[in-house]
């Protein structure tokens, strides 16, 4: 799993770096805060992480990362409009009931709105489908259907075009090869394994 | 669920016989803070209530576990519900069945670690434990006050307790900590003094009580005044309404727990299906019984042909019956209505023109916790007290733990909340002295 590691701190630079200094941050399925925990070392931002579960609240509670345990629309409903710098929607999109909502509650509470997720038309999946005819499995999807999480897998285009769709603007994004470390320098939508945006109304 | 049948056993401790004692007692062992000793702190000066009364000294009963530090900045003030009192931890006497309310959070080694923190906790004014309330005497006659009481608030509560700190040397509140009334004063803490307090730990509370809990809080008010031994309020010390006093007790437990833990716990359990001590119920005839033309009178099961139908049938009613009968041992009737109507007056949005406005001031870092199944102070009064935290721009975090205990959970023996609060507690990054907006 030290793969996977590797790939979440990428994930972590590249916000780290988008993220601006002293602002208010919101991460939506916040986990056990690590990607807080590093914005407020590195970044020294007011962090607040929303998650549902028990057990990742108390380990955002033990290394002090203030956190909301309850459904992320409920909470942003609770705040007025521009109360946070920043949203990030780190690896959740794909698991959201409703992600045009939730984008655009985001939207609301937020300047900007930082998305990262899984290409899910990368290659290698789109090969898994095409010739195995099954459902990926992989350092990133790692169980098979019937252990998997309840899934709404998006491609690059898929999220670009929702994005045109909605006039969001997309102000910056980062497109990476499979590896989740090589700047994707062409065809994104079936080279990139992993794609991060930053959007504003 | 393991942590379920934890404080079943706790629960049922309470009207089972207790249970042999184990070959070395309990209070002697290392992670329990043992015998412990009430203390009494005195204020000798006059104490103004909120609403302009004034005692002339008021006398606050305490237990402390554990040291305070050279820095006195190690000291974690409980505040306790409605009915509990300064006694959160340890045996006051090798004698004692049960150890203090909170002694399974509280101890060297547990979640509020006494080998770290200087813990105190004290009986609330208006209580009937040993700090002054109703039930003292008046030093103008030697009467119990009775009514003539001043109006309590939690605000007292808080003021009061803050003049024990002050008292005991405290520099600053590492945490403080209460669940239900408790998390009340708590929350006024860190409003009422933000420098002074720099943790806040709310459990199972509001900021205001919705219409349900004040009607509770109100049917408990009426059966104790509408009791003939009421005599308003002037009832002797050996007396009283201890009838309106055991129902209004066996009412608001049913709010404490839930439809799926009363189901458990009793079903429709006759108490004919179950070997039972049988001293049990010969306790439940009280003292104090109204005369047989009151309509309270079944509550004394009298041996009448036609009243055998509604003596005790269920496990629940014997339960309910005991939880009345024990309460009215250990509790004043006319405390228990100043301090409901405290719970009913405490209304922290109307009180500073809104929730963030009361928490302005607020300098502490906050948890809130909520219980699924409380339906006393729902999960979503606790929600919001976290998220009005959150929005006057306050470093606050809301967990919530499922169980099907009702109100009470925030007493369970849970891991899960020890690893919670301990974490809380425990972690050793400096909280910001400022969160600005």
């Amino acid at each position: 799993m030290t793969q996977l590691v590797e790939k979440r701190t990428v994930d972590m630079q590249i916000i780290g770096d988008w993220v601006e200094p002293s602002t208010r941050v919101l991460d939506l399925g916040c986990g056990r805060g690590e990607l807080l925990d590093y914005l407020v070392q590195t970044k020294q931002v007011s962090a607040l992480g929303v998650d549902l579960d028990f057990g990742k609240i108390t380990a955002c509670v033990r290394r002090g990362v203030p956190a909301y345990q309850g459904d992320m629309i409920a909470c942003m409903a609770s705040f007025p409009a521009r109360h946070f710098d920043r949203v990030i929607c780190s690896r959740t999109v794909q698991e959201l009931h409703a992600p045009a909502s939730v984008i655009a509650e985001a939207l609301r509470v937020a300047r900007s709105v930082t998305v990262g997720f899984v290409n899910h038309a990368f290659w290698k999946n789109r090969l898994d489908l095409l010739v195995r005819g099954r459902k990926a499995r992989n350092a990133v999807y790692t169980t098979p259907w019937a252990e998997s999480r309840p899934a709404n897998p998006v491609s690059v285009a898929d999220f670009e075009d929702f994005c045109t769709a909605q006039g969001i603007r997309i102000t910056r994004r980062a497109l990476l090869m499979g590896d989740w470390k090589t700047p994707c320098p062409a065809l994104p939508n079936l080279l990139a394994g992993y794609a991060l945006y930053d959007l504003t109304r | 669920m393991a942590i379920a049948s934890l404080l079943f056993h706790r629960m049922t401790d309470e009207i089972e016989a207790p249970s042999a004692p184990a070959s070395a007692p309990r209070y002697l062992a290392a992670d329990e803070v043992g015998l412990v000793t009430s203390q009494d702190f005195v204020y000798p000066r006059a104490f103004t209530f909120k609403n302009g009364q004034q005692l002339s000294g008021l006398a606050l009963r305490y237990e402390t576990y554990g040291t305070l530090n050279a820095t006195r900045d190690n000291a974690v003030l409980i505040c306790h519900a409605l009915s509990g009192n300064h006694h959160a931890a340890g045996w006051n006497s090798p004698a004692d069945k049960k150890p203090g309310w909170w002694n399974n959070l509280i101890g060297p080694g547990k979640a509020v670690d006494t080998r770290r923190f200087f813990v105190i906790c004290a009986n609330v004014p208006g209580g009937c434990s040993g700090s002054t309330g109703p039930s003292s005497p008046n030093p103008a006659t030697g009467e119990p006050y009775g009514l003539r009481f001043p109006a309590l608030t939690i605000l007292d509560m808080v003021r009061a307790q803050k003049l024990l700190l002050d008292h005991l040397g405290v520099a600053e509140l590492h945490t403080v900590i209460g669940g239900s009334m408790g998390g009340m004063t708590a929350m006024l803490f860190a409003i009422e003094f933000p420098r002074f307090t720099r943790r806040l730990l709310a459990m199972a509370t509001t900021a205001r009580e919705g219409a349900q809990a004040i009607a509770f809080n109100e049917v408990g008010r009426q059966a104790i005044m509408q009791d003939p031994a009421w005599l308003n309020g002037d009832y002797p010390r050996d007396g009283g309404p201890r009838v309106g006093l055991a129902i209004a007790r066996m009412m608001a437990h049913i709010t404490y727990l839930s439809d799926a833990s009363m189901e458990r716990k009793f079903g429709r359990r006759t108490i004919q299906s179950r070997a039972q001590s049988p001293q049990l119920h010969s306790e439940l005839p009280a003292s104090g019984a109204p005369p047989s033309d009151s309509p309270l009178s079944t509550l004394n099961s009298q041996p009448s042909a036609a009243a055998a139908d509604f003596n005790i049938q269920f496990e629940v009613e014997s339960y309910l019956r005991h939880q009345g009968q024990t309460f009215i041992n250990r509790f004043d009737a006319n405390s228990y209505l100043y301090i409901t109507r405290a719970l009913d007056q405490f209304d922290l949005d109307h009180a500073y023109g809104s929730l963030e406005q009361a928490f302005a001031p607020v300098q502490a870092e906050s948890l809130v916790v909520g219980f699924t199944s409380d339906w006393l102070f729902p999960p979503e009064q606790n929600r919001a007290i976290a998220l009005a935290l959150l929005r006057a721009g306050k470093r606050a975090s809301y967990a919530e733990l499922a169980t099907d205990l009702g109100h009470d959970s925030f007493l369970l023996e849970s891991e899960e909340l020890y690893a919670l609060v301990r974490g809380f507690l425990e972690r050793d990054q400096p909280y910001a002295s400022d969160f600005a907006i």
